[in-house]
């Protein structure tokens, strides 16, 4: 695994509708806070790992020159990671490996989206290639709605049951938000009002879709050495896994997701676990739709294939349940995608320091979290735990 | 650094426009990379590709496209954005993690597919005050040459002859895809563009598919006979807003400063054997010299007329033609390392320098003159 790696401190925006601030300024305030939460300042910084969603979403092409000042990165090493829905996750674990590699000792890394300037849908229908599959998967909820009926249909879940959980979820994600300060969506919803709620894509309606946010969140990377002299708690690095599949959609298998699948496999071997759902305290799954939030559980081996629904009624996974996932709210109430899979490990690792606030599971030692991006291609999980 | 990575094999294509569409042409020279290691791709450990979505033909999410033509399907790949030479510190970042044993590293353009560049670099300014004024990388570079020229005198013609020198160095470079026998004359009579530059000035838009296969040093001896290994890197960002820069005094001394510290380099125009530069417009060759300590501030132009970055001179700079004979513009800073690589396994044919190269440097940049630099140096 390389040297030890420590996270010792996040921030992040007020995740919204941030009108009042220009994307620099969204970018400075997370900086700021990940600065305020450790102590250290730009001068302790020996690389910065930037990243975003692609050029047309930005509304301008390799931000980390726009955000050099922002990111307080003048003068300093960069590197600009970049792939697609997990750019978040893929960020940490290029600062990550960074660290590992024995080549920087402090590294910060940085997400940030600003959505509500650009046009999320629109950028998402040019992941796809001009020729054959831009013509019909028109943004991401279409991928999705497919790859969820694939799944109920291979497991012959009752459309019926599935929807209840779909419901479960959004529900208590909503409620979860509440607890989180910096989550965009704060609405209280019945299971009623998200089976009504107007359809997006079926059977994906509004209630079970992701907003679009503006948000950024800071995470800084730090060697065992720096953790030690430093004297601070940290969310200790202890695994990283990620994969990658097919580009044509119709070319894999969405059911049995193999890039989730190894992904997860791959952390959970350098992490030494062999019972997820029993060793892991809480996860932070990257849940941009109710109904592929049940299939992570899965893939990740929370369970066994189809049976997510059952467990997500019987709260399994809910607040107070065996295996909390999504305490913050999740992707489901906070969405800046290129911020979003480091908001997953930036919220994960404050688990893990006993710094969630409200939304804290008590006693939580090791936690995972995730990003998904691409053709609904890519999968990416880092594991923290709060003993070196 | 107690562990050593290497550099096993290189593969790259010709810049000149193809009928190959990119997934052709990436997979072909994936392929000859590993083939050339004599790895398999399920023997492969990582990946990790640079591309750029504002270069990549109108599709986002460059990697998601070209995941599997890169050898990448269901293994742990990344990607880096604007510069291939951070491509290349990552990948040896993860093999030193110790995670990995070989890593394919590989840049993709096809600038055949792409607009012109500065209908792209127009996109990197900010579009409340430097884009509705048109500042494109030729615009930067133009101020920042006609602040170079009056400040330490460098003439029009000492520019031109980076082009001339670059060019017919280029013709013994298969890959190259503008080259020629020129003179300074032909240069600066060509079209003019933004006031100093000439079109001749100012690197064309390539195709560049680049990849190389790296290694730790146990897999590495394994694999070659003639590992070249990773001595030192460096990199650097400047701030954003053009007035706010000292055009003349940018980050590439920072970037290099670290990559000496980590090669142990103290006398860099003494311990390089050869460089292979960045220089997307003419000028910039001869401050990139000046920068990297190859010779004094406002000796570039001078050390230029020398001989002395010449192909058989005291420092070849730019024996394969540079920049300005081949730009695939995410691409070019890992094809000079491709370049340098080659020159040190003396593989590098017709363009092969006469002088034993032991120790060599590549350089990428990207953005408006110069905003961010990168430096790695190999050696055997």
């Amino acid at each position: 695994m390389g040297k030890a790696v420590g996270i010792i401190g996040v921030g992040q925006t007020h995740h919204g509708r941030r009108t009042e601030m220009s994307y620099p300024d969204l970018v400075r305030e997370a900086v700021v806070r990940v600065f305020a939460d450790t102590g250290l300042t730009p001068a302790d910084i020996d690389g910065v790992v930037s990243g975003t969603m692609p050029s047309m979403m930005e509304g301008i092409a390799l931000t980390h020159f726009y955000f050099a000042d922002a990111m307080q990165a003048v003068g300093k090493p960069i590197l600009k990671t970049e792939t697609c829905g997990s750019t978040g996750v893929s960020i940490a674990h290029t600062a990550y490996y960074w660290v590992a590699s024995g080549m920087a000792d402090v590294v910060l890394a940085v997400g940030h989206e600003k959505m509500n300037e650009g046009n999320a849908q629109a950028t998402m229908t040019t992941v796809v290639e001009p020729f054959y599959q831009r013509y019909f998967i028109a943004g991401a909820p279409g991928v999705f709605s497919m790859q969820s009926q694939m799944w109920a249909d291979r497991y012959g879940i009752p459309e019926e049951k599935i929807r209840d959980a779909a419901a479960y979820i959004s529900v208590t994600h909503h409620d979860s938000a509440f607890d989180n300060p910096y989550a965009h969506v704060k609405l209280r919803v019945t299971a009623d009002d998200v089976k009504n709620a107007r359809l997006i894509t079926y059977p994906v309606r509004l209630l079970d879709v992701c907003p679009t946010s503006d948000g950024a969140c800071a995470v800084i990377f730090a060697s065992e050495e720096v953790v030690k002299k430093l004297g601070k708690k940290a969310a200790w690095v202890k695994g990283v896994g990620y994969r990658g599949e097919e580009y044509y959609f119709g070319d894999s298998d969405k059911g049995v997701w193999q890039s989730a699948v190894q992904a997860a496999k791959q952390a959970y071997k350098q992490a030494g676990i062999k019972n997820p759902r029993k060793e892991l305290d809480v996860a932070e799954v990257y849940n941009p739709f109710t109904f592929q939030e049940m299939l992570f559980y899965e893939c990740f081996g929370f369970c066994g294939f189809g049976e997510s629904p059952d467990l997500v009624l019987k709260g399994t996974f809910a607040r107070k349940g065996e295996l909390p996932c999504d305490p913050s709210g999740g992707v489901l109430c906070t969405n800046p995608i290129g911020a979003t899979g480091l908001i997953r490990v930036a919220e994960a690792a404050l688990q893990v320091m006993g710094k969630a606030g409200e939304h804290q599971v008590s006693g939580a030692r090791l936690a995972l979290s995730h990003a998904m991006g691409g053709v609904d291609q890519f999968n990416g999980v880092m594991i923290v735990g709060s003993e070196l | 650094m107690s562990k050593r990575v290497a550099i096993v094999s290189v593969a790259q294509n010709s810049g000149a426009e193809s009928k190959d569409n990119f997934y052709d042409q990436a997979y072909r020279v994936a392929k000859e990379a590993l083939d050339k290691a004599g790895l398999t791709r399920e023997e492969l450990g990582t990946v990790v590709t640079a591309s750029s979505d504002i270069f990549h033909g109108g599709i986002s999410c460059a990697n998601s496209y070209y995941w599997e033509t890169t050898g990448a399907f269901l293994k742990n790949a990344s990607r880096q954005d604007g510069e291939s030479l951070f491509a290349f510190f990552y990948g040896v970042m993860r093999i030193l993690s110790g995670q990995y044993d070989t890593a394919l590293v590989m840049a993709l353009c096809k600038g055949s597919e792409n607009p012109p560049n500065d209908t792209c670099t127009l996109m990197f300014a900010d579009p409340f005050y430097q884009r509705p004024v048109g500042l494109t990388e030729t615009m930067a570079a133009a101020l920042q040459m006609q602040l170079y020229m009056e400040k330490y005198g460098i003439t029009r013609e000492q520019c031109a002859k980076v082009v001339v020198k670059n060019l017919s160095n280029a013709l013994r470079n298969p890959y190259a895809h503008r080259k020629g026998l020129y003179t300074v004359d032909d240069v600066l009579s060509s079209a003019r563009s933004i006031d100093p530059l000439t079109e001749m000035e100012m690197a064309p838009k390539s195709e560049g598919m680049v990849a190389m296969v790296l290694a730790t040093e146990k897999k590495a001896k394994k694999l070659t006979r003639k590992p070249v290994w990773f001595k030192g890197y460096g990199s650097s960002l400047d701030t954003f807003y053009l007035g706010d820069r000292d055009l003349l005094d940018g980050q590439l001394k920072n970037a290099a400063a670290r990559a000496y510290k980590m090669a142990g380099i103290t006398a860099p125009g003494q311990e390089i054997d050869l460089a292979e530069l960045t220089e997307p417009y003419a000028f910039q060759e001869l401050m990139w010299c000046e920068d990297l300590g190859f010779c004094g501030r406002g000796e570039g132009g001078q050390w230029l007329d020398s001989g002395a970055t010449a192909m058989n001179g005291k420092l070849p700079v730019n024996a394969s033609g540079g920049v300005l004979a081949n730009n695939p513009y995410v691409s070019r800073g890992l094809q000079r390392l491709v370049e340098a690589t080659l020159q040190i396994r003396g593989e590098a044919g017709e363009r092969q320098v006469k002088k034993k190269v032991k120790t060599a440097l590549a350089h990428g940049t990207h953005g408006f003159a110069g905003q961010c630099h990168a430096v790695a140096i190999i050696g055997i």
